[in-house]
C-alpha cells in the first residue's frame, strides 16, 4: 500500500506523478508510432496542401510487387545480411574479448574503456574518422593496399563499400556488447571455474560448459539489442555513404521515400511497418531457439 | 627447444587483443595527426607525422569557418535542458512504478517498454512537430527529445534497490509523495540520476537525425549537424575538417573520461531491464 498521507486524495497523486512521462511518451512516441500503421494505408506525402485518401494495401503491394530485380529486393536482402553479420560477428568478438579481459591481466580497464570509447563518439565524429583513414586518396588504407600491388575506392566502390559499413557499424557498436558480457560474467563466481580445472576440463571445456551456460541472460540481451539495432540503424549509411555504392538498407529507403525528393510518406509508413514486421520475426525466431535449448538441457 | 601448446594460444589471444588495440586506437591518433598537418604537408603524404604538434591553425580555421562555438553552445543548451526535464518527468514517473502505487503498474511499464520494439514513428512524429509550430525552434526540439526510455529503465531498477522500509518509516513521520520523491528519494539516487543525465546528452550530442531533420536555421544547428555541413562545403580539406570533428567531439571525450563509470554502468543496467 501507499504509506503516505491517508486524505480522501492521497490516492491520486501516484497516477498525478507519472502523467508528465506518460503524455511525453504517448504524443511524442507512442502516438506517432501508432500513426506509423495508418500512414501505411494512405497516400500521404511530405508536399504541403495536397490532398491524401486511404489506399488501402496498395504501398504494400507496391513494395511486394516490385519483382527480386529491383532496388526493393536488394534492400531487402542488403538488409538481412547487414543484420545477420552484425549480430553474428560483434556477438563473437565481444564475447571472446570479455572473457579474455575477465582474467585481468594489466590494462584491462583501459582496453575495455578503448573500445567502448566509439559508443560515446557517435555515428557522426566516427564515420568521418574512417572516412579520412579510408580515403581513397594515398589515405593510410590506401598506403597499406599498396603494398599489395592494389588499390580501392573504399567507400565508393560497389564491392567494398558495403562490407565496410558492416564493419565501421560492428566497430562503433561492439563496446556496447563487450560490457555487457563483461558485466555477465562478473556474475559467475569463481569458484566454478576452479572445480571445473580441478575435474580436468580444457579451457573450451569450461567456455562451453560453465561460462556460455551462465552468461545466457547477457548473450540473450546482446543479441535482442543486436537485432532490433542493425535493423533499424541507418545514421551509419547516412552519414558513410548516403546509400551509394549499394549500402541502402530498408530503414534508410524509409528516410529517403518519406524525407527527400517526392516524400512519398505512406509508402515510407509501410516500410517502417515492414521493417517492425521484420524485427518482430527474428525477435521471435531467436526466442523460439532459446526455448527449444532450454529444452535440450 | 619445444612450446608448449597453451604457451603458442597465449601468444596467439595477444596478438588477436593487440590487433584489436591497433584498430581501436589508430583512427583516432590519425584523426589527431592529421589535425595538425598543414594542407600541403597532407596533400603530399596523408600518413607521414606532423611537422609541428604546436601549431594550431586548423582548429582557429575551423572554429572560424564553421562556426563551431555557436553549434557547441547550441548543443549543450539542448542536450541539458532536455536532460533535466527528462531526468524530471521520469523521476516521478519511476518511483510509483517501480513500487507498484498505481493500478496496471506492470502493463505501464511494459507499455514504456514497447518503444524498443514498435514501428519507427518518425513521419508522424515530424508532421506532429511541423502541426504543432514546433518545427525549427530550440523548444520544439529539446521537447521531442524528452525520452522515457533507457533513463526510465535506469531509474526505475535502481529504486527497487531502495528498501521499501525507507518509504515506510517516512510516511510514519508525515512525509508527504511529493515531498518523499524530491527531499529524500532523488539525493539518494544521485548515481542512477547522473548515469541517466550523461547517458542523454551523449545521445542527444550524437543526434544527426534529428539534427538534419528539425533544423533549417543555420543559427539553431546542433554540434552534428554543424559537422555535417562543414564536411559538405570542405569535404577534401581534410586538416581543418580533422580539427574540426575533433572539437566537436571533444566534450564527449571529456565528459567519458571524467564519468566513464556512470556511463558504463548506466548503459549496461538500461540494457538489461530493456
Amino acid at each position: 500500500m501507499i504509506p503516505f498521507g491517508n486524505t480522501k486524495y492521497s490516492g491520486i497523486i501516484p497516477y498525478l506523478t507519472i502523467l508528465p512521462a506518460l503524455l511525453f511518451y504517448v504524443t511524442f512516441y507512442l502516438g506517432p508510432s501508432l500513426a506509423t500503421v495508418v500512414f501505411s494505408f494512405t497516400n500521404i506525402t511530405g508536399v504541403s496542401g495536397m490532398p491524401w485518401k486511404f489506399i488501402g494495401l496498395d504501398n504494400y503491394e507496391r513494395f511486394f510487387r516490385s519483382g527480386s530485380a529491383t532496388e526493393i529486393w536488394e534492400c531487402f536482402n542488403r538488409t538481412i545480411i547487414f543484420s545477420l553479420s552484425v549480430v553474428l560477428i560483434q556477438n563473437t568478438i565481444a564475447l571472446f574479448l570479455s572473457v579474455q579481459l575477465n582474467k585481468k591481466m594489466k590494462g584491462h580497464l583501459f582496453y575495455r574503456a578503448l573500445i567502448f570509447m566509439p559508443v560515446i563518439l557517435g555515428v557522426t565524429v566516427v564515420g568521418y574518422m574512417w572516412k579520412l583513414v579510408l580515403n581513397p586518396i594515398d589515405g593510410p588504407a590506401q598506403q597499406l593496399l599498396s603494398l599489395f600491388q592494389t588499390r580501392s575506392n573504399f567507400l565508393g566502390s560497389i564491392n567494398l563499400a558495403f562490407p565496410l559499413v558492416i564493419s565501421i557499424q560492428i566497430w562503433m557498436a561492439m563496446g556496447y556488447s563487450l560490457v555487457i558480457y563483461l558485466s555477465g560474467l562478473q556474475t559467475i563466481p569463481e569458484e566454478l571455474y576452479e572445480a571445473g580445472h580441478i575435474d580436468g576440463a580444457n579451457n573450451f571445456q569450461i567456455f562451453r560448459n560453465i561460462t556460455i551456460p551462465l552468461l545466457a541472460p547477457a548473450i540473450t540481451v546482446n543479441v535482442l539489442l543486436a537485432i532490433i539495432g542493425s535493423l533499424q540503424v541507418f545514421d551509419t549509411m547516412f552519414v558513410l555513404t548516403n546509400g551509394f555504392f549499394k549500402t541502402k538498407t530498408l530503414s534508410l529507403l524509409m528516410f529517403q521515400e518519406a524525407f527527400r525528393g517526392s516524400q512519398r510518406q505512406g509508402y515510407a509508413s509501410a516500410i517502417a511497418v515492414l521493417l517492425f514486421i521484420l524485427v518482430l520475426f527474428f525477435v521471435l525466431v531467436f526466442q523460439f531457439y532459446l526455448r527449444k535449448r532450454e529444452d535440450n538441457l | 627447444m619445444s612450446i608448449r601448446k597453451d604457451e603458442l594460444s597465449t601468444v596467439s589471444i595477444y596478438l588477436i587483443l593487440g590487433l584489436f588495440l591497433f584498430l581501436y586506437t589508430f583512427p583516432l591518433l590519425y584523426l589527431v595527426n592529421v589535425s595538425f598537418k598543414t594542407t600541403a604537408e597532407f596533400a603530399l603524404n596523408p600518413v607521414s607525422p606532423a611537422g609541428n604538434f604546436f601549431d594550431f591553425h586548423n582548429f582557429t580555421t575551423a572554429l572560424k569557418r564553421g562556426n563551431l562555438i555557436r553549434y557547441s553552445v547550441n548543443t549543450i543548451f539542448y542536450a541539458v535542458a532536455s536532460a533535466i526535464l527528462t531526468l524530471f518527468v521520469c523521476v516521478l514517473a519511476a518511483f510509483p512504478i517501480s513500487r507498484r502505487h498505481v493500478r496496471g503498474s506492470v502493463l505501464l511499464f511494459n507499455i514504456f517498454l514497447a518503444s524498443l520494439f514498435l514501428p519507427n514513428g518518425l513521419i508522424p512524429q515530424f508532421r506532429l512537430m511541423v502541426y504543432l509550430g514546433l518545427y525549427n525552434t530550440s523548444h520544439g526540439y529539446i521537447l521531442l527529445k524528452v525520452s522515457t526510455g533507457v533513463v526510465f529503465f535506469i531509474l526505475t531498477s535502481y529504486i527497487k534497490s531502495i528498501p521499501i522500509e525507507l518509504d515506510e518509516a517516512a510516511g510514519i513521520d508525515g512525509c508527504g509523495y511529493m515531498q518523499y520523491i524530491i527531499r529524500i528519494l532523488i539525493p539518494l539516487m544521485k548515481p542512477a540520476l547522473a548515469s541517466g543525465f550523461i547517458l542523454h546528452i551523449v545521445g542527444i550530442w550524437n543526434d544527426i537525425i534529428g539534427g538534419v531533420l528539425y533544423f533549417s536555421n543555420r543559427n539553431l544547428f546542433p554540434a552534428v549537424r554543424g559537422l555535417f555541413s562543414f564536411y559538405g562545403q570542405y569535404g577534401n580539406d581534410w586538416p581543418p575538417l580533422s580539427a574540426a570533428i575533433i572539437i566537436i567531439a571533444l566534450p564527449l571525450i571529456l565528459l567519458y573520461v571524467l564519468f566513464q563509470k556512470y556511463i558504463i554502468e548506466g548503459a549496461v543496467s538500461g540494457a538489461f531491464k530493456g
